[in-house]
């Protein structure tokens, strides 16, 4: 069986999460009160007071569990969104992604992966500022869908709150011969830089419209199919 | 770690789970929900606080006739965002003036307050004033001279609710048909070429056409600077099928026709010959489709109906070997083009002012429309002829409103009496009230003024100072007139002529609708306030119709009003839009005419079975606007332009517009990185004709024509074509309309600005 480096990932972060579930339990039913009388607890090379041992595993149930497990899943997260499928995970990206993927479809998207201008499989390509690297603004909304996609608080069509970093864009293409002999670029380069014109002004659709990734619409049933 | 000694359960002795720890459990997955849904909401709050805009709200482009969707972003009550509309008719696409209409509200040197001249100055004044002053000029002369001594100038930039008003005032109230605008210098020669061909104006096609073509016929046009989201639908299109032709006609090399596969750089003022030519192939190697031809077409020479044999007998001038030379293109390049066009699965012409701005406009439009015709490339996706229109709302506040001295809403002409009957009724005036005169067209207008048989005009929303042909005779011709100007910026070339100056609103300071030129409605919210005194100019319209005593004609005073009355009128005419209400406007991007009910799509492809609500069932295409229903192919042939290069003036000046500047600059000149871009328009020419006339790069010039004189930077290039120099005409410092002609096309009365033959020579700085 061959299993790839993240979901070596996925398993180290699943078995952090039972760990601290039991862990937690454990301490829920400690009664630290009568911890005086109890014998030490041996550990390997050391033995430790029955108190400071539960008040170890507390520790370990309430703080260090949690952050590793939080550690772990956004660090899955982080590589994930570096192939589509990740990003594809969650069903309200499929219309981007079955468009990405789509030769016939003339979006952003689909052109930069048809023509393999972006790497293979990346949605991570453009939207850089998502990866762990990437700027607060888009944690604080990454997180937020996290949210909202868990607990179901959301309606279809999803639509970007955020204004979407001409970096991403200007990173591959700034200083090219093609880009430069578009005399638009040199008028709007100061707008361009800092964020207050966005390049889909000129360059159209990014990814399929709110209309057709909107339950109902003829479009929706071929965008929202399951990645193959 | 071993377990010994710290289970609770053996602590306890008990081997059930007691009512502390539930409870404890219960507190700590309590607490942990809480910091959850506090860390959630303060996430929501902290996203919501860094938002850059407050609010979106669906809007329309002020520029280009595109007539682009756009999404305003609001914030405070200030314009802080725009997007192009995912979801509008130009997918989300703008172009770089559009992207700043946020600067468009902020630009400096804002007209607000209204201002009289006294001792040849302008001072400000009270709107009381200066309409008192307005009004009372207006009805001396009206008085003394009679109705045909006041004229409404107006543009195709107004909102219809505005075009229309003017023109309900004028022709119904005031009684004189010198109602005219800017559209008449800019795309009359399309709508009489619709006309005549079709019967009814307008074009039949759509922008979608440009998904499905398979060949793009770009005719005297500059889409990629002129109206880039149009030219990226046609590259979106080639990205898309790789096999897609695009075709370019076009005496400079334009960026369109850098762009394109084929360019043919005509001789400037000839390319009737081209379109003759190209018939003439399609014609002689049996290109023709007969069957359309049989079924839809009817063939007249302009005076009288003839057949498919007289056209082709007629088209033996125009064999490819005998225009080659005068044209400037190879017969090889000509038969080539002529076999795309026919042959592709589907052709989309689209033509702006190098068709339309000719003293043959007329013909070069029946001529592009002909065609489609002879070939069967119209009615079908992707093939339809398509007169690209210059300005937001000359279509449908200036063309489909009548706003023109020769025609009245919907179509109809004032020449003709039925029509005068049937506005009458619908106005609800008097038999007789609407003048049988046709009026003054623009540039019988300004020659009216500079006669001194018009006294008083009333300009709106236009800058003939500086669009003018021939711009300083008729500078000097306003100055003979009481001209009231409606603006909203200062010091344009038009009001250091005018008597009386009101500030106008813009864009988004009022509301009404746009129609673009798809023939699609489209409503732009008023979301600011405009500038101190500023008013729109349907309320400048409102008032003096009240000051004339017009007041119980003018019953519709706001834009929603006005809108309801003219939908009502529009629903007895082919135009009819009844179902296009403000509710849908607000609702929808915009809607396609013909759309009789609320529940009509909208027409995106006319005289098509199935799309066209006119069409009757089992009729496939039916040109239902002329009374065989079939449109009319006719026998155009080719005249010299009068500006004919002569020794005395040996090169052909032609004029346009650049990507950055809209019109004469007054708006998109002010916005600062648009004004960097642009730069002072300079006077392009082709090194070799700069070589021989000792030209340099950066050398002064003067470029003279028989109308006048203007000097100005040289600009050495290759896109202009030998032979020709070009220049734009945003630039009121250079103003080269100073040398432009004023011919004009005999039916459409649009003037050539294409073609002026100059010389050109040196100049001490």
């Amino acid at each position: 069986m061959n299993i790839s480096y993240l979901q070596l990932v996925y398993l180290f972060g699943t078995i952090f999460c039972i760990l601290g579930i039991v862990l937690c339990i454990r301490t829920a039913r400690t009664r630290f009160g009568k911890l005086g009388d109890a014998p030490p607890v041996s550990l390997w090379i050391t033995r430790l007071p029955a108190e400071s041992a539960a008040k170890l595993t507390a520790f370990a149930a309430l703080i260090l569990m949690p952050a590793g497990a939080i550690f772990i899943a956004n660090y899955h997260t982080f590589e994930g969104v570096h192939e589509v499928s990740g990003c594809a995970s969650c069903h309200l990206m499929l219309p981007m992604a079955n468009d990405l993927q789509d030769s016939n479809s003339g979006t952003l998207a689909a052109r930069h992966f048809k023509n393999k201008w972006i790497a293979e499989n990346q949605c991570y390509h453009c939207h850089s500022d998502y990866g762990f690297g990437g700027n607060l603004e888009a944690k604080m909304t990454g997180y937020r869908h996290l949210a909202r996609y868990t607990t179901h608080t959301y309606k279809e069509p999803l639509m970007a709150r955020v204004r979407f970093d001409n970096k991403n864009c200007l990173n591959c293409h700034q200083g090219t011969q093609k880009f430069e002999a578009v005399p638009s670029h040199h008028t709007a380069w100061a707008r361009l830089v800092s964020n207050q014109m966005i390049c889909l002004n000129c360059h159209g659709q990014a990814h399929p419209t709110s209309l057709q990734r909107t339950p109902g619409s003829p479009d929706y049933a071929r965008l929202t199919e399951p990645l193959e | 770690m071993q377990e010994e000694g710290i289970d609770s359960q053996e602590l306890s002795g008990s081997s059930e789970i007691s009512r502390r720890e539930v409870l404890v459990t219960l507190g700590v997955l309590g607490g942990a929900v809480a910091a959850g849904a506090a860390g959630w909401g303060l996430l929501e709050a902290m996203v919501a606080l860094r938002q850059p805009v407050e609010s979106w709200h669906k809007s329309v482009c002020r520029f280009c006739g595109t007539g682009c969707g756009v999404m305003v972003g609001m914030k405070d009550g200030r314009v802080v965002d725009v997007r192009g509309d995912e979801l509008a008719h130009n997918k989300g696409v703008i172009c770089i003036k559009g992207s700043m209409l946020p600067e468009l509200v902020r630009i400096p040197g804002r007209l607000t307050y209204p201002k009289i001249r006294k001792n040849g100055s302008l001072v400000d004044a009270s709107w009381d004033e200066a309409m008192a002053l307005v009004a009372s000029k207006f009805s001396e002369s009206i008085r003394e001279f009679g109705p045909d001594s006041v004229a409404f100038y107006g543009s195709g930039q107004l909102f219809t609710e505005e075009s229309y008003t003017a023109n309900k005032l004028f022709k119904a109230g005031i009684r004189t048909n010198n109602v005219d605008g800017n559209p008449r210098l800019c795309m009359a020669s399309a709508a009489s070429g619709y006309v005549q061909t079709f019967g009814k104006d307008e074009p039949p096609g759509c922008y979608a056409d440009a998904d499905y073509a398979d060949c793009f016929f770009i005719f005297g046009a500059n889409p990629y600077e002129c109206h880039p989201p149009i030219f990226e639908r046609i590259r979106q299109r080639k990205r898309l099928r790789p096999d897609t032709v695009i075709i370019c006609v076009d005496p400079r090399r334009t960026m369109t026709a850098q762009h394109s596969d084929i360019h043919l750089a005509v001789v400037p003022g000839t390319d009737l010959l081209l379109l003759n030519s190209m018939a003439n192939v399609i014609c002689e190697e049996g290109l023709a489709n007969q069957e359309f031809i049989g079924n839809h077409v009817r063939f007249s020479d302009g005076e009288k109906d003839c057949d498919f044999a007289k056209f082709r007998e007629f088209l033996r001038a125009y064999a490819p070997e005998k225009v080659e030379a005068e044209l400037g293109v190879s017969a090889r390049d000509i038969r080539r083009v002529a076999f795309i066009f026919a042959r592709s699965a589907a052709t989309m012409s689209l033509w702006t002012m190098g068709a339309n701005q000719r003293t043959q406009g007329t013909f070069l439009n029946n001529t592009l429309n002909s065609l489609h015709l002879i070939t069967g490339q119209i009615c079908r996706p992707g093939a339809t002829p398509f007169s690209v229109t210059g300005q937001p709302n000359a279509c449908g506040g200036v063309r489909d409103t009548g706003a023109l001295s020769h025609s009245l809403p919907n179509g109809r002409l004032v020449a003709n009496p039925e029509h005068r009957a049937q506005m009458e009724k619908l106005w609800k005036v008097p038999e007789g009230t609407i003048s049988p005169r046709v009026g003054y067209d623009a540039v019988s207008l300004f020659r009216a003024l500079e006669e001194g048989s018009v006294k008083a005009a009333l300009i709106l929303c236009t800058n003939p100072g500086t669009t003018m042909p021939a711009a300083g005779r008729y500078q000097s011709a306003m100055e003979k007139c009481f001209t009231v100007v409606a603006d909203v910026v200062e010091d344009s070339e038009t009001q250091r002529h005018a008597q009386v100056v009101l500030p106008a609103a813009l864009w988004i300071e009022k509301e009404g609708v746009t129609g673009q030129g798809e023939r699609r409605y489209q409503l732009t919210e008023k979301l600011l306030t405009p500038p101190g005194q500023a008013r729109s100019d349907l309320q400048i319209l409102v008032d003096l119709a009240d000051r004339l005593g017009h007041g119980g004609l003018i019953t519709a005073r706001s834009p929603e009003a006005v809108w309801d009355e003219w939908r009502n009128i529009s629903a007895s005419s082919f135009y009819n839009f009844q179902g296009i209400t403000y509710a849908r406007l607000k609702k929808e991007r915009g809607l396609q005419w013909p759309c009789p009910t609320p529940e009509s799509p909208g027409t995106a492809r006319r005289y098509v079975e199935g799309e066209d609500p006119f069409v009757a069932k089992g009729a496939g295409v039916e040109f239902y606007g002329n009374h065989d229903k079939k449109a009319v192919v006719y026998l155009r042939p080719y005249v010299p332009s009068p500006e004919k290069a002569t020794a005395e003036f040996p090169i052909y000046l032609t004029t346009g517009r650049i990507l950055e500047q809209f019109h004469t600059g007054t708006l998109t000149d002010r916005i600062q990185p648009l004004h960097d871009a642009g730069g002072p328009a300079m006077i392009h020419i082709n090194p070799q004709d700069a070589f021989v006339l000792g030209i340099q790069d950066k050398d002064a010039v003067e470029v003279k024509s028989k109308y006048g004189t203007v000097r100005g930077e040289a600009k050495l290039s290759n896109a202009t074509r030998v032979g020709a120099v070009f220049a734009s005409f945003y630039d009121a410092k250079l103003l080269i309309n100073r040398a432009v002609a004023d011919n004009f096309d005999p039916t459409s009365k649009e003037p050539e600005y294409k073609v002026t033959a100059v010389s050109v020579r040196r100049v001490a700085t």
